[in-house]
């Protein structure tokens, strides 16, 4: 009686789970299919369009901050140095002779440069978020002004000019340089630089300045890309040189050479067009440092890595006042490499054009001046020399410490320690495997290299073995990733675990997978970067155009009132509040070389600093996308928008 | 720059037939428009003469361009001896240069054209930079002048079309920015960056004119008024769809201070108010584009060629005379009725008070009441003319002239002038103590100009 009775029920149970399955696949396909306008080309649930929310994602979480160094600057007595920590929004002072951290003073709005004027009684500070340039009385480091500059400022030089003192101001957002007068405190005059100038340094007599630009210009995919080295003169506050690096980009870091009419800038030597398996047989990037000669306007490419070994990432570079050696801070390989300049001015006098042109692919070369390799902590990335030259101070940012070094015996003399590390954070232990070349062949590259503090770097990349340069992918930003998946252009990937799992390991970096452990502290990492910052109005509201555009973009129907079809609508495959279903969408863009005509939907959020778009990095600009590749309006219906209501959704998804 | 536009009405269609004149240019009395003037304007001239007859100078009165014509025609016996005058007097040009004009004479002429190194005869506009550089806007590309030495830029240097039809400085940053028949580029420290209708928010790619006014740049295209965020990138633009714009084709675009006009081809001129983001038209009151039935009623044209402001003045061209307009008080001038060489008004540089007009039978200069003329004569020799309010015409020949009659951009200072012609380039060389003409020094030039 009791077995028939507990049948029956697990029947009820069992034909109630098939009903409810039955229901579930023909109800819900039925009503995904009917919110889509189309069947899905993927498995399709419930949380693809429902339970979606940003407030519950990881960057939308408080993290624990840490003590990281980012910009230096020693005062001119050498007995105190100042470092910004941007995670803190406070600098710190320290003593560089006992090491010791003096006191802390707030400033807010992420400061991450730092320029002191000649006399020591000023502290300038880039503060990154607050787009502003704050100046410190350098003795109570108390706030005595500040200046609006471009969006996103994070390198600041200081130089005294024939028109008084001056600030050159790198801004990496807006991709613009600020010319300040410092009496009065003025922006005088907005100057366009490269993608993302990321670092400036000035003549002493302020007669030039130079900015070294991180990302590479704009251009089709398949030319060669061509990063830029500005060079400004803060007194006419003008432009007056555009030097190209080609192949070149990642310059975080730029130095005048005392003596020599040399700028130096920390370059990463980029082959994005030939098949990824060149990691194993070759190499697609390799870390070097370009001379520019101002006498002579050349352009020299040379070295750092060995023919079997790469220190990756070179983010900047000092050189001393005697103009002998430079260091550069190999943020990848936790090393700095010391060059000697009198031997690469002989190498230069000597070498052929044909010899100065190549000698960037010359892995070799680089025995000829490099004289030491010189170990630090975790991720080094700001550099700053005593006046006399005698000390190098080395910001080990995810170590929370400053290593000092004796630069004649070139031996630590011991660190200024910030913070603990922040080892218990997985946060802080992802990014320093996010930041590491260890887990690459040969230290080639880290994932910092190709996504630069998690973003973008510009580049389209070809993945596949299938030739030279003909399929490439364009490369998507990390930051704002989390609960996008599945990833990837063909949305195979599942899950960041898999995504950078051993399949990554084995094609990419073609070493062995990531242990467990620091797989997960890798993806806690980038699941814990926010989307890039957007262009939003100071009250937050947004500017007519940009809600013109707003309703563009979430329109059901046309201008003249025909219907859009549903599959056609801007909000059904970017759906907010990711702005995407993560589904794959054929939006007719299918080249000659993709296996698919189906795409990953890629989320929108900080959209406008991730440029260039579609899944081959054909687009340039977002007007590109439907202006020249939504053809038949394959991308949303959008042909019955005349130029303004195209520029309005433009305006609008730059706010997302 | 002009035969390539949008083939609208009679006044294009006589630019199209006459895509490159040769030097000396024959007598345009074959050009459409010419035709059409010279046919009908009896009435008109009859009813403004009786309407405005205490107030005009001679030279209105009459009808004809300056009053030396009717009056040496009268007197035929004259014209030989007319000629052997003015041979005399070329012979001592310049130690009889009149001092007395309120604005400086051109005492010498140089030509540039494909002897230099020019890709093409036709020259469409011209700008001095603020750096020392000269730069030239062609058929076949951008000239830019260096220590003397002119070298080409082009579209295998980045230019995203090799026809230059508009130029403009932002003199803060020293970056040139350069209006095509296919997009608008930027030329900053030598790197030319592109900007197209499918690149960016810009409304259209032909491009007339270019203007910086603060932060911004407007674009007079033709599909409408575009304004670019020079710091934020962000455009805006204005069409038929949101002013009052009546025609898409805009043709110039010109600043003045907290407000900009903006020359449309067909729809007059709007006026837009930077502060209050408000536009206000100014059309042709008698809405006839060819006839000024009423004169100084309003703009003498919808059909807007171009429009510069300076010194609280707006002057606009069109292609059937000329305007002037001070705020409150608008003014007309057509040929044969004034010392206007031609309707057909290519472009205008404004300097204080004075406007140099270039038309396709010379060169214009007035301050609105005393006018200087420079044009060749049917053998290809220069000729100066000055008509002073109320005195007849003074014809001078000269030495060296501009390199064509059909002018197409002008720029001028307190030194010297630069001409785009439909044959080279020409600079045009003040004598030394010749100052241009600023408000202060206007003043009574402008008296004697009221009615």
């Amino acid at each position: 009686m009791m077995t028939r009775r507990v049948l029956k029920w697990a029947g009820l149970v069992g034909l109630a789970g098939i009903a409810g399955a039955l229901g579930h696949h023909f109800g819900g396909n039925a009503h995904i299919r009917r919110k889509l306008g189309q069947p899905p080309l993927a498995n399709a649930t419930c949380f693809n369009c429902h339970f979606v929310s940003t407030r519950r994602l990881p960057w939308a979480q408080p993290r624990p901050h840490h003590d990281s160094p980012a910009g230096l600057a020693v005062t001119p007595d050498g007995k105190r140095i100042l470092i910004a920590l941007d995670d803190r929004n406070e600098v710190a002072e320290a003593d560089t002779t006992s090491r010791q951290v003096l006191r802390r003073a707030k400033a807010s709005g992420t400061p991450y440069g730092l320029a002191m004027d000649p006399a020591g009684k000023r502290l300038y500070v880039a503060c990154k978020s607050a787009d502003r340039v704050l100046v410190l009385d350098a003795m109570t480091l108390e706030e005595v002004g500040s200046v609006t500059v471009g969006m996103g400022p994070v390198a600041v030089a200081f130089c005294q000019t024939s028109a008084g003192d001056r600030l050159v101001v790198a801004n990496s957002m807006s991709d613009d340089i600020s010319i300040v007068g410092v009496s009065p405190l003025k922006e005088l005059s907005r100057l366009s630089a490269g993608r993302e100038p990321f670092a400036v340094a000035a003549t002493a007599n302020g007669t030039r300045a130079f900015v070294a630009n991180r990302l590479v210009g704009l251009a089709s995919v398949k030319s060669l890309p061509e990063s830029e080295l500005t060079v400004v003169d803060p007194v006419a506050a003008r432009v007056v040189k555009r030097e190209s690096l080609t192949s070149a980009h990642l310059s975080e870091g730029v130095n005048l050479v005392a003596g020599r009419s040399w700028a130096l800038t920390p370059i990463v030597k980029v082959r994005n067009q030939v098949p990824i398996t060149q990691v194993a047989n070759g190499w697609v990037m390799s870390s070097g440092f370009a001379v520019l000669d101002l006498a002579s306007d050349e352009i020299v490419q040379l070295p750092l890595d060995e023919a079997n070994d790469y220190f990756s990432d070179p983010s900047m570079v000092v050189s001393d006042p005697q103009g002998l050696r430079a260091f550069v801070a190999s943020g990848g390989s936790d090393v700095i490499t010391v060059v000697a300049l009198d031997r690469v001015a002989s190498w230069l006098q000597c070498a052929t054009p044909s010899a100065k042109a190549d000698a960037i692919y010359d892995l070799t070369l680089s025995s000829e001046y490099v004289t030491k390799r010189v170990p630090t902590g975790r991720n080094p990335r700001h550099l700053a020399l005593s006046p006399d030259g005698g000390r190098l101070f080395v910001a080990e940012r995810l170590d929370d410490s400053i290593l000092v070094v004796d630069t004649t015996s070139l031996i630590p003399l011991g660190r200024i320690v910030l913070g603990d590390g922040g080892l218990e954070d997985p946060i802080r232990r992802g990014e320093r495997v996010f930041t590491s070349s260890a887990y690459t062949f040969q230290h080639q590259f880290s994932c910092r290299s190709c996504h630069p503090d998690g973003h973008v770097d510009g580049l389209s990349y070809d993945f596949d073995g299938d030739g030279i340069g003909d399929n490439l992918l364009d490369n998507r930003s990390l930051q704002g990733v989390a609960g996008t998946g599945p990833f990837k252009w063909n949305g195979k990937n599942p899950s960041l675990e898999i995504q950078c799992g051993p399949r990554f390991a084995k094609v990419l970096m073609r070493t062995e997978p990531f242990p467990d452990q620091q797989l997960h502290d890798l993806t806690t990492f980038i699941k814990s970067l926010p989307p890039p910052r957007a262009v939003r109005r100071a009250d937050g509201n947004l500017s007519p155009a940009e809600e013109r555009g707003r309703t563009i973009f979430f329109a059901t129907r046309t201008a003249d009132g025909k219907e859009i079809p549903v599959s056609s609508r801007c909000v059904t495959c970017h759906a907010p509040p990711l702005y995407t279903v993560r589904l794959p969408f054929n939006v007719g863009t299918k080249g000659s070389y993709d296996t698919t005509e189906a795409f990953d939907t890629p989320h929108l959020l900080g959209v406008a600093d991730t440029a260039p778009y579609l899944h081959d990095g054909r687009a340039q600009t977002l007007e590109e996308i439907w202006t020249l590749y939504s053809t038949n309006d394959s991308h949303g219906v959008t042909s019955y928008m005349n130029k303004i209501q195209l520029n309005d959704l433009v305006e609008f998804l730059k706010t997302l | 720059m002009h035969n390539v536009r949008p083939c609208r009405g009679p006044g294009v269609l006589a630019r199209l037939e006459l895509p490159e004149f040769p030097s000396p240019r024959p007598s345009p009395a074959g050009r459409g428009s010419s035709r059409a003037q010279s046919s009908k304007p009896l009435v008109a001239t009859v009813s403004q003469t009786i309407g405005r007859q205490s107030s005009l100078s001679l030279c209105e009165r009459t009808g004809v361009r300056g009053t030396w014509r009717p009056r040496f025609r009268s007197a035929g016996a004259l014209l030989s001896l007319g000629g052997s005058l003015i041979a005399l007097l070329s012979s001592t040009y310049a130690a009889t240069l009149p001092k007395d004009l309120p604005f400086p004479l051109v005492e010498r002429f140089e030509s540039f054209g494909i002897k230099d190194g020019f890709p093409t005869h036709k020259v469409h506009c011209v700008l001095p930079a603020s750096d020392g550089k000269l730069w030239v806007g062609t058929w076949k590309g951008l000239m830019v002048r260096e220590e003397g030495k002119f070298r080409k830029i082009g579209v295998e240097d980045g230019l995203s079309h090799q026809m230059i039809v508009c130029l403009v400085e932002d003199t803060r940053t020293g970056d040139l920015w350069i209006g095509t028949m296919r997009g608008l580029n930027r030329y900053s420290a030598g790197r030319i960056t592109v900007f197209t209708q499918t690149s960016c928010g810009l409304p259209n790619n032909v491009i007339y004119g270019l203007e910086i006014l603060g932060d911004t740049l407007w674009v007079a295209t033709a599909a409408g008024l575009g304004a670019m965020d020079l710091k934020t990138g962000t455009w805006s633009i204005y069409d038929h769809n949101n002013t009052v714009m009546h025609e898409p084709w805009v043709y110039s675009v010109t600043g003045a201070k907290d407000r900009l006009f903006v020359g449309v081809w067909g729809g007059g001129i709007l006026e837009y108010e930077l502060s209050k983001a408000i536009f206000k038209e100014h059309r042709d009151p008698d809405r006839d584009f060819h006839f000024d039935l009423v004169p100084d009623d309003g703009p003498v044209s919808d059909v807007t060629s171009w429009v510069a402001w300076a010194d609280g003045i707006l002057w606009q061209g069109t292609y059937f005379g000329l305007a002037r307009y001070d705020g409150s008080r608008w003014r007309t001038w057509q040929e044969k009725k004034s010392p206007l060489l031609s309707n057909f008004v290519n472009c205008i540089y404004a300097r204080g008070r004075v406007a140099w007009v270039g038309t396709d039978r010379g060169l214009s200069v007035t301050d609105g009441a005393t006018w200087v003329n420079y044009r060749s004569n049917e053998n290809g020799e220069g000729l100066i003319e000055i008509a002073r309010p109320g005195q007849p015409m003074e014809t001078r020949k000269i030495k060296t002239r501009l390199p064509d009659d059909f002018v197409l951009g002008i720029s001028v200072d307190d030194h010297e002038a630069w001409f785009a012609t439909s044959d080279g380039l020409g600079h045009g060389f003040f004598p030394p103590s010749a100052k241009t003409v600023t408000a202060a020094a206007a003043k009574n030039s402008t008296e004697k100009d009221k009615p």
